[in-house]
């Protein structure tokens, strides 16, 4: 088996690995983050609004429903 | 942020039941003590103090736990935590011998829908918006 000195280790490996380029931010990743955050929320659809809706219907239909809603969250 | 995901699902679900406590607290409080509200409401209310927030991290860490098995919407989860909860709700009161008010009777079977829907609309939207803040996607 042959053995490398320093020199020779350092020279091998800097030939298996080629040299990286393009390792510089090409920008600020905030407001990546951002977008990324508010496109993974979940949009209020029209069902949303429907059951918003009934809820409120509820609500207004029977006022005592609201403490319990309150109690529970 | 990779390690300790539970942890994280605990500290999303608790979020809202911590925040809403102090809203709860106040309504009772004026309540009990300005309306002259004859039930003894500092009995009942350990249950939105101690075991509500602890429900709501333990259910959102079930959530993680099952979503990789092709489980239901994050909303439809908070929709049966609805069930669990108030099951759990009118079990502590008859084990305390809590009379709730009558008009609390009255309004039940409208609040129970409007406490699903509100579970619904919480987990899918603000608890959901927590997990993905904390690095667990909802």
């Amino acid at each position: 088996m042959k053995h490398l000195n320093d020199e020779q280790f350092g020279k091998f490996i800097k030939d298996a690995f080629p040299p990286v380029t393009g390792a510089e931010l090409s920008g600020d990743l905030w407001p990546r983050m951002l977008r990324k955050l508010d496109d993974s929320r979940p949009r209020f659809s029209w069902f949303d609004w429907v059951l918003a809706g009934v809820a409120v219907l509820l609500c207004l239909i029977a006022p005592g429903a609201i403490p319990g809603l309150l109690y529970n969250l | 942020m990779k390690s300790y995901p539970y942890l994280r699902a605990y500290m999303a679900g608790i979020t809202i039941p911590t925040v809403m406590l102090i809203f709860l607290i106040t309504v009772f409080t004026i309540a009990r003590y300005a309306f002259n509200l004859s039930n003894p409401i500092e009995r009942m209310i350990v249950f939105p103090m101690a075991i509500v927030p602890n429900l709501w991290g333990l259910w959102n860490m079930l959530f993680l736990r099952l979503r990789p098995h092709r489980y239901i919407s994050i909303g439809f989860h908070g929709a049966i935590l609805a069930l669990v909860q108030t099951s759990i709700a009118i079990g502590l009161f008859k084990l305390i011998d809590f009379e709730l008010p009558e008009f609390a009777w009255r309004a039940w079977p409208f609040a129970f829908p409007v406490i699903a829907i509100g579970f619904y609309l919480v987990w899918k939207h603000v608890v959901s918006f927590f997990n993905t803040l904390l690095g667990i996607d909802g």
